[in-house]
């Protein structure tokens, strides 16, 4: 048994004396801060038909009519049932998809595969709306760029038709890959080759390595991933509503959205459906749990030294290369150069010699004109990227050491805490911000600080699994080395642990900061006239229905975001050489 | 665990008692200042007006038109009254709605000022937030517009905005193009109409036009001709210009008209033989304002020339001057607000006849 269990566990040394205790102590504060009081509120308010604020509000005197509206009615079960299914179907090509991009680039010898891995995060950048509209103009049935050539080439009209249940999950897939990308490749990079070496040598092939040895080293990351997936597909909300409408597959969100948005907002019954997936959640979680029970055996990172090796694919490297170049051009490259083309256009219409002529940089001057009314939000979003994503790290590394590396009582609970905002969708979270501190007297109504408190909760649980992820796999061996040295608990972690972490921090910390930068309903609730975010002048653009300048903030926008991540990887590669052991 | 909720309930109810109470509040009301200045004659009143803002010095604004066109509005206040500094925030009407009653209800008085599409106005007014704002500016509305005032002083009217039928004119020629609102029934327009999902503001609009009964029956009909229910206006209005469907079975006419100016050649046209439906956007006053000085000198300000010349100028409907490219002599259907039970029995039916997403 490792000796921090023995110490955290019989209580050796009481644990709230030590180093470790504080964080743990802390830790715990920011979780019920951050999580649980909204989440009473959330949960109160569904038990509630009068609205928070209003007289009688706060009485001990419940109902559950909210249920009996929200859940008694047929269209709520019929949407339930498709967001299975769409769930489901995107949830394992995403996760095919992005384990394939993964694996070829972290664990083989395929040409270009720091190029491909670098496109397939560039994606992450794009606004989702812009991407839907992207597919829009691709493959509608009318418009679709595709089906023009197809019908040119073969006489075939309307080949393509995005708005159909397979041209949601297309879309959603695409729009999910990266993620499952960044957690798959953050495991594969933490595993020992010298397991798979073993395997070759004792006579296996590279794909019963693959299935025998990497695989199952790698179920931890596999079971994180596809929670997550499937939970941000249930939650998703551009692709239903722009694709579903047309394509006539009601979803669980749109239902939400539109069983909820008539004025005023009935929170009662807004909060009342995010209690659905506050079950699913600790479901998956449990789940999860059951699946990486036996935590030790997934500690691939011990005292032993190792190379990462690729695997060497002969001549199929050329097939893995050309199929990761078709998924990144599909996932990042096409709603790129169509954001690109519609940005340099006062009027979209397909590529013709005539659009060719007419094309302008007005829609740029635009965005730097009146008094460069978007820099600010560009600005603020910068901030409240990089500083989000920081703090959220530190928060979820802290948090997934208690949960994995110690037999604290009651880890599980920090665990839950951390994953349960996964539950609330963005508008009962950002209303739930709002509400609260429009009665908590604090002066931060109209500041970046509300807003960042709001993306704290919301992130956690995302950076949660990179960083349990990559926790799992480092074994307890090192930290009982240096606790035998003498080395306190801080020095320990900062020492030992952190570098270990990198692939998962920093995964965590890029997929944070982007998301962050992106992020639309919070923002949107919480923004006044001085906290204005990136995604908040997107709306803007996308509500005036200028497309084309939305596509040329969103240009500049993946600009700012891929220095921001250069910056970043050059930070994180100088201090992995310097830490690394 | 009951000790916990007692607890947490006790926190939040010491918290929101506290918070400290409006300043203005204490002194007299909205309403009573409003009623005060109402007995003055116009330049006395016009002059209280500005020497109290200048004492207030700022004021607390929720816009519901975004983006560029909101700030060239308050830019243009602002250079006409430096004195005073604007916080604007602008949000969708339901949004700036939700968000002032939450305020409200909290105690919070943070906002001044919102504009919101009349017919969307109904919560609010009836939760009782607003200031009643008697003011002679009014009198410069043109008479086709008149229907627009509330009589009760409860909103200020200050442009309105129109939902009739457009089209692509690549996809239809002009002679083909649907005359009346019933002819989006025909069957050539199958799947061609989009619409936004169901709005109070066309919905309260067809049933001013043509009835409650007539409206349902235009609804199945509709439904019938499997209509393109998506999400966003504009964004349906571009891709109906980029040939993605042919007709809009209800939009606003000045985004098309917008994609016109940008590009002459862009393939649309208005329906102007149907009725079109118009309602008001108003500025309504809170009765909690902390400025209602700057408050009344702003409202008054958006019927001025320079306000609705700007108006104009951004292809809206000014209300004391000229349309800027509709005719005289459209049909115009001019609407408030229809009653919640009404409003409720028309979404029903559109659930019924056209879906949630259908």
């Amino acid at each position: 048994m490792a000796t921090n269990s023995l110490r955290w566990g019989t209580g050796i040394r009481p644990p709230l004396l030590s180093g470790g205790g504080i964080v743990l102590i802390g830790l715990s504060v920011i979780l019920l801060y951050q999580v649980l009081v909204p989440l009473v509120l959330i949960v109160w308010t569904s038990l509630k038909t009068i609205r928070p604020g209003e007289p009688g509000f706060l009485e001990l005197s419940f109902t559950f009519s909210n249920y009996v509206r929200a859940y008694g009615i047929r269209e709520f079960w019929e949407s339930s049932l498709n967001t299975v299914y769409f769930a489901l179907s995107s949830t394992l090509c995403a996760f095919l998809a992005g384990t394939f991009l993964a694996w070829t680039v972290e664990r083989t010898n395929t040409p270009l595969a720091r190029l491909i891995g670098m496109i397939t995060l560039g994606r992450i950048i794009i606004p989702g709306v812009i991407i839907t509209i992207a597919w829009i103009l691709t493959a509608s049935p009318s418009i679709g760029v595709l089906n023009h050539i197809i019908n040119s080439l073969t006489g075939v009209p309307r080949f393509f038709n995005i708005y159909s249940f397979g041209g949601m999950v297309w879309v959603q897939s695409l729009e999910m890959t990266p993620l499952a990308y960044l957690l798959m490749s953050a495991a594969m990079k933490s595993i020992d080759p010298r397991l798979e070496e073993a395997s070759s040598i004792a006579g296996a092939g590279t794909w019963p390595t693959f299935r025998r040895v990497t695989l199952p080293l790698i179920l931890p990351a596999t079971a994180a991933a596809a929670l997550l997936l499937f939970i941000q597909t249930v939650e998703s909300f551009e692709v239903p509503l722009l694709l579903g409408g047309r394509a006539r597959v009601a979803v669980y969100t749109t239902q939400v959205y539109f069983n909820t948005s008539r004025m005023p907002t009935d929170w009662g019954l807004s909060s009342t459906y995010s209690m659905v997936l506050l079950l699913l959640a600790m479901a998956l979680l449990y789940v999860y749990f059951r699946l990486v029970r036996h935590g030790e055996r997934y500690q691939t990172i011990t005292g032993k030294d190792y190379r990462p090796r690729r695997i060497d694919l002969g001549r199929w490297k050329y097939l893995t290369c050309a199929l990761s170049l078709l998924l990144v051009f599909l996932i990042t490259g096409l709603p790129f150069l169509t954001m690109l083309y519609a940005s340099l256009l006062r009027r979209f219409q397909p590529p013709t010699a005539e659009a060719l002529q007419a094309m302008t940089f007005s829609n740029y001057a635009n965005l730097l004109a009146d008094d460069g009314y978007a820099l600010k939000p560009l600005w603020n979003s910068t901030l409240l990227g990089v500083g989000s994503a920081s703090v959220v790290m530190l928060l979820v590394a802290g948090i997934s050491y208690f949960v994995h590396k110690t037999r604290l009582s009651g880890r599980k609970c920090l665990d839950f805490l951390g994953f349960a905002p996964i539950a609330l969708p963005s508008v009962v979270l950002g209303s739930a911000f709002m509400w609260l501190y429009l009665l908590i007297p604090l002066p931060v109504i109209g500041t970046l600080s509300i807003i960042g408190l709001a993306y704290l909760t919301r992130y956690l649980p995302f950076a949660l699994r990179f960083v349990s992820t990559s926790m799992v796999q480092i074994h307890s061996e090192l930290e009982e080395a240096a606790a035998v040295a003498g080395g306190g608990w801080w020095r320990n972690f900062y020492h030992i642990y952190l570098p270990l972490l990198r692939p998962g921090l920093m995964a965590g910390w890029f997929w944070v900061m982007v998301h962050a930068y992106r992020e639309l309903t919070i923002s949107l609730m919480l923004a006044r006239s001085n906290n204005r975010t990136a995604s908040v002048i997107i709306f803007d653009l996308w509500s005036n229905g200028s497309f084309q300048q939305l596509s040329a903030f969103g240009v500049v926008m993946f600009t700012v975001l891929i220095v921001l991540v250069s910056i970043a990887q050059r930070i994180s590669a100088r201090y992995g050489i310097q830490e690394q052991i | 665990m009951r000790k916990l909720v007692c607890a947490l309930t006790w926190v939040v109810a010491v918290a929101v008692s506290s918070w400290p109470c409006s300043s203005f509040a204490a002194d007299a009301s909205a309403d009573q200042l409003y009623g005060s200045l109402a007995k003055l004659p116009a330049d006395q009143r016009a002059k209280r007006i500005e020497e109290g803002a200048r004492k207030e010095g700022k004021l607390n604004f929720v816009h519901t038109w975004r983006g560029k066109n909101a700030r060239d509005h308050v830019r243009l206040f602002e250079k006409r009254y430096p004195f005073l500094k604007v916080d604007m925030g602008d949000l969708g009407s339901q949004d700036a709605a939700e968000r002032f009653i939450a305020e409200e209800t909290a105690g919070r008085h943070l906002t001044d000022i919102l504009t919101l599409g009349v017919p969307d106005m109904a919560v609010i007014l009836k939760q009782n937030l607003v200031a009643k704002f008697p003011t002679p500016s009014t009198k410069k509305i043109l008479k086709q517009y008149q229907g627009f005032i509330d009589p009760e002083n409860r909103w200020i009217p200050w442009y309105w905005a129109e939902h009739g039928i457009s089209y692509n004119t690549n996809l239809i020629k002009p002679d083909k193009a649907p005359k009346t609102w019933f002819d989006l029934c025909k069957p050539e327009f199958k799947g061609q109409v989009s619409f936004d999902p169901s709005e109070t503001r066309f919905l309260a609009g067809l049933y001013v036009m043509m009835g409650e009964e007539k409206t349902k029956e235009w609804l199945k009909c509709i439904g019938q001709n499997q209509p393109i229910i998506q999400q966003g206006h504009t964004q349906r209005m571009e891709l109906m210009l980029t040939g993605d469907h042919a007709l809009q079975g209800d939009n606003y006419f000045y985004s098309g008209m917008e994609a016109k100016k940008k590009d002459p050649k862009a393939p649309f046209a208005m329906v102007l033989t149907a009725p079109i439906l118009s309602f008001a956007g108003g500025m309504i006053i809170n009765k909690n304002t902390q400025n209602p000085h700057a408050s009344a000198l702003f409202v008054d300000w958006t019927l001025s020339e320079d306000s609705q010349n700007l108006i104009n100028g951004i292809l809206r409907g000014p209300l004391t001057i000229k349309h800027p490219f509709l005719p005289d002599n459209i049909k115009l259907v001019t609407y408030n607000i229809v009653s919640d039970e009404i409003t409720k029995r028309l979404h029903e039916a559109w659930n019924q006849y056209i879906g949630r997403l259908k």
